[in-house]
C-alpha cells in the first residue's frame, strides 16, 4: 500500500520535473539560436581540487582571451561571453557539467577542460550533441583513442612527439658523439610516460640501447634507489617521464650518486620558474620541452604576451597559452564558416573546417589529423648559462644546443 | 645486477631506513602513552618542514638552525594540543576518535600551508645538496647522512629522556599501566601532554631532516602517513625500539627489493609486511616485550 503510494508521488513529482525542465530548455535553447546578443561559451575547468592550480591558469587564459576579442569587436560583430563551471577536478562532474551548459543553459560553443582525465569525459558528451569540442589539454594518445571526429587539441603535439626534434637532433649526431646507451625513468601518468616513451620508441629504432627502464607511482617519495640503478648502468643518456617533484627529486638524487650523463632531458619540470631556485647552478645543459614560450616569434604571440602581461603583471604560461589558443582555433572557425550557434549544421561546418584547414596560433601553426592530433612537435628548451633558452629546431632557436652536458 | 649496486642500495637503504625511523617515532609513542593514533603527524613533518625551507629563505641561513626555534615549538604544541583537544574525548572511545579529531588537525594543517605559500613544490637550495664520498664504491650523500645522523641523535635521546629520568619513568609509568601510575602519585594527564609534547618535537627533527633532501608540498603528508603507520604497527604499537627496527628492516627491504622488482612493487612490501604482522602477530614484533620494559 505504501510502496504504490510512494511510488505514485515519485512518478508525479518526476513528471513534474520533466515539464519544467522541458519548458527550460525550451526557452533558453531558442534565445540562444537567435543568433542576436552575446555569443554564449560554455566551459567546465577544475578550480579546486587536484587540478586546480592548472586549471586556474587555463581560466586567465580563457578569460584573457574573451577580453581580447571583445575590445577588438568581438566574434562575427557579437561580444563572447564565458559560462564557467567548477568541475572539482571530477570526471563524473565534468560530464553534468557540459550535459548542463549545453541542454539547460543553451550555450552555442564549448571550450574543453584541463587534463586528459577530464577530456575524454566531456568530449563524449560534446560528441553526443554534435558540438565542436577543442581543448586546450589533453595530450595522452588515450584522448585519441576514443572514435571522436569533433576534438581537436589545440597545442603543437601530443605527449609522445614532444621530444620529436631532439631525437631528430640525437640520430643526426655524428657517429662518435652519438650516445650508445639510454635509462629511462617515467611517473605511472599517461602523459609523463608518454612523452618519455615517444622519445625511446625512436632512439630504439635508432639503435640506442635502453639499459635501464623504470616507472615509479606519483607517491613515490624516496629516488634514491631509481637514481642507483641508473648510476650503475652509466647510461649515455638520461630521459625523465615526470611532472614536477619527481624529476627534482631525481636530479638531486642521481648527483649524490657522482652519476654524469652527457644528456639529461625531463618533461615539464625545468620550465617551471621554480626549477632553478630548487636545483641551483647544476642546471646547466638540462634539455625540456615545451609546448610554449612567450619568447616564440610566432605573429599572434607578441599580441598575446603584451595583452596578458597587461592584465595579469606577469607573463602568461602553457596552460594559459594552451587556454588562448583553443579561443583562437574555435574563433578562426567561426569567422570562416560565418555561424556560432547550438544547431548541428553550424557545429559540424566547424569541425570540417577543422579538420581541413590550418590556424596561425600563438603556439604556432596548428593543423589535425582525423582523431584531432595534432600534426607538430615541441620546442625543445635547454638550461644555457642558468638561463632556460630555446635550442631546438634550428629555426626558432635563440641559443646553440649544448651536447655533452656539462656536469651537474 | 651488479656487486656495487647491491651495495650502494644497501647503504641507501640503511640511510632511508634511519629516516624512517625518525619520523615514525612520535607515532608510536602517542600511542604508547595515551593510545592516540595521530593522523596529523605526517602533517607536523610537513609543517615542520615548510619553516625549515621558510627559515632558510628568509635569513639565508643553514635549515638545520630552524630546529633551535621548531623543538621548542613544536614541544609546546603537542602539550597544548593534548590538553586542550586530544584530553576531552572520552577515554571509552579515545582511539576512535583521536583517528577524526586528528585527520582534521591535518587537513588544517595541510590549508594554512596552501594558504600561505601556495602549492608550489619547494625545496631548500642547499650547497651540499648534491655532494657526496665515496665508501668501497659506494656514495653517500651528505644530506642523507645528516637525516641519519639526526635520527640517531633524536631517537638516542629519546631512549635516555624515558630511561634515566624521572619524568621518563613517569612517562613509562603511564604507558604500563595507568591506573596504577595514578596510584602511585603521577599526575598521568600532565605527563600525557609532555608525551604528546615529545612526539611534536621529534616531528620538528625529522620534518628539518626531511626538507634537506626531498621537494615538499602541503599535501605531501598522505603520502608519508601510511608508510609510518605500517611502520608502527610492524614494531609494536607504543614501542620506539620496535619502531625503530621495524623502519630500518622496511626500509633495507624497500631498497634492496627495488633491485629486481621495481618501484611500484618495492612499495607494496610495506603493506604486505603489514597484512603478514597483523595476521601472524598481531601486537607487533616487539610491542609486547619491548614496550613493557622501555
Amino acid at each position: 500500500m505504501t510502496t504504490s503510494k510512494n511510488f505514485r508521488i515519485g512518478a508525479l513529482v518526476a513528471a513534474a520535473a520533466l515539464t519544467l525542465s522541458g519548458c527550460l530548455s525550451g526557452s533558453t535553447g531558442a534565445s540562444g539560436d537567435d543568433g542576436e546578443g552575446p555569443i554564449q561559451i560554455g566551459i567546465s575547468l577544475p578550480l579546486t581540487g587536484d587540478f586546480s592550480e592548472p586549471g586556474k591558469g587555463v581560466q586567465r587564459g580563457y578569460e584573457a582571451w574573451a577580453a581580447h576579442v571583445n575590445q577588438n569587436g568581438g566574434l562575427l560583430g557579437r561580444q563572447v561571453e564565458l559560462n564557467i563551471l567548477d568541475d572539482q577536478s571530477n570526471a563524473d562532474r565534468v560530464a553534468t557539467d557540459y550535459e548542463k551548459l549545453i541542454n539547460q543553459d543553451g550555450v552555442d560553443l564549448v571550450f574543453g577542460p584541463f587534463s586528459t582525465r577530464l577530456v575524454v569525459p566531456a568530449a563524449q558528451v560534446a560528441q553526443d550533441y554534435g558540438f565542436l569540442f577543442v581543448e586546450p589539454a589533453g595530450a595522452a594518445e588515450e584522448v585519441f583513442e576514443q572514435g571522436f571526429d569533433n576534438l581537436f587539441y589545440a597545442a603543437p603535439a601530443i605527449a609522445e612527439d614532444h621530444y620529436n626534434h631532439l631525437a631528430d637532433e640525437i640520430t643526426a649526431l655524428p657517429p662518435n658523439q652519438r650516445p650508445k646507451t639510454a635509462a629511462y625513468a617515467a611517473m605511472d601518468d599517461p602523459f609523463a610516460q608518454g612523452t618519455a616513451y615517444g622519445l625511446k620508441n625512436k632512439l630504439q629504432d635508432a639503435g640506442i640501447r635502453t639499459v635501464v627502464d623504470e616507472v615509479y607511482p606519483p607517491n613515490t617519495t624516496d629516488f634514491g634507489s631509481i637514481a642507483a640503478k641508473i648510476a650503475d648502468s652509466r647510461a649515455d643518456i638520461v630521459v625523465g617521464g615526470t611532472q614536477y617533484q619527481d624529476a627534482v627529486n631525481l636530479i638531486v638524487a642521481l648527483r649524490q650518486l657522482g652519476y654524469q650523463p652527457d644528456m639529461a632531458a625531463f618533461s615539464t619540470a625545468p620550465t617551471n620558474p621554480e626549477f632553478p631556485r630548487a636545483i641551483g647552478r647544476q642546471t646547466e645543459g638540462i634539455l625540456s620541452p615545451t609546448g610554449y614560450t612567450p619568447e616564440a616569434k610566432f605573429p599572434t604571440n607578441r599580441e598575446f604576451v603584451e595583452f596578458y602581461t597587461e592584465r595579469h603583471g606577469n607573463e602568461p604560461n602553457e596552460d594559459e597559452a594552451n587556454a588562448w589558443t583553443t579561443g583562437q582555433v574555435v574563433a578562426a572557425a567561426v569567422e570562416a564558416v560565418g555561424c556560432a550557434n547550438p544547431d548541428p549544421e553550424c557545429q559540424q561546418k566547424l569541425v570540417d573546417w577543422l579538420h581541413n584547414n590550418e590556424v596561425d596560433t600563438v603556439v604556432g601553426p596548428l593543423s589535425w589529423d582525423k582523431t584531432g592530433k595534432p600534426q607538430g612537435a615541441h620546442l625543445i628548451q635547454q638550461y644555457v648559462d642558468g638561463e632556460i633558452k630555446i635550442v631546438l629546431p634550428d629555426e626558432t632557436k635563440e641559443a646553440d644546443f649544448i651536447h655533452p652536458k656539462p656536469n651537474w | 645486477m651488479t656487486g656495487s649496486l647491491l651495495l650502494q642500495s644497501l647503504v641507501l637503504g640503511v640511510l632511508l631506513g634511519g629516516l624512517y625511523a625518525l619520523l615514525a617515532a612520535g607515532l608510536t609513542l602517542y600511542f604508547g602513552v595515551m593510545r592516540v593514533v595521530m593522523i596529523a603527524h605526517s602533517a607536523f613533518l610537513i609543517l615542520a618542514a615548510y619553516l625549515a625551507w621558510y627559515f632558510s629563505q628568509q635569513t639565508g641561513l643553514d635549515p638545520l638552525l630552524s630546529l633551535v626555534f621548531t623543538v621548542p615549538l613544536f614541544f609546546g604544541v603537542g602539550v597544548v594540543m593534548q590538553r586542550l583537544l586530544i584530553s576531552r574525548l572520552r577515554p571509552a572511545t579515545l582511539t576512535m576518535m583521536s583517528v577524526l579529531l586528528t585527520f582534521s588537525v591535518a587537513l588544517v594543517i595541510e590549508g594554512t600551508l596552501g594558504f600561505l605559500f601556495g602549492g608550489t613544490h619547494r625545496r631548500i637550495q642547499l650547497p651540499y645538496a648534491g655532494t657526496s664520498f665515496e665508501i668501497f664504491g659506494a656514495n653517500i650523500a651528505l644530506v642523507k647522512l645528516i637525516a641519519f645522523g639526526l635520527a640517531a641523535i633524536a631517537l638516542a635521546g629519546l631512549y635516555v629522556l624515558l630511561k634515566f629520568t624521572p619524568l621518563g619513568q613517569a612517562l613509562r609509568a603511564t604507558i604500563q599501566h595507568p591506573e596504577a601510575a595514578q596510584l602511585v602519585g603521577i599526575n598521568t594527564d600532565r605527563v600525557a601532554g609532555y608525551g604528546f609534547g615529545l612526539g611534536l618535537a621529534t616531528a620538528a627533527i625529522g620534518g628539518t631532516a626531511l626538507a634537506l633532501d626531498s621537494t615538499i608540498y602541503p599535501s605531501l603528508h598522505w603520502h608519508w602517513i601510511g608508510p609510518l603507520m605500517a611502520i608502527i604497527v610492524v614494531g609494536g604499537l607504543g614501542s620506539i625500539p620496535g619502531a625503530a627496527i621495524a623502519a630500518m628492516a622496511l626500509g633495507l627491504g624497500q631498497s634492496l627489493l627495488q633491485i629486481p622488482l621495481g618501484t611500484t612493487w618495492a612499495q607494496t612490501f610495506f603493506y604486505l609486511a603489514l597484512f603478514a604482522t597483523l595476521m601472524l602477530h598481531p601486537q607487533g614484533f616487539f610491542g609486547d616485550r619491548l614496550a613493557q620494559r622501555f
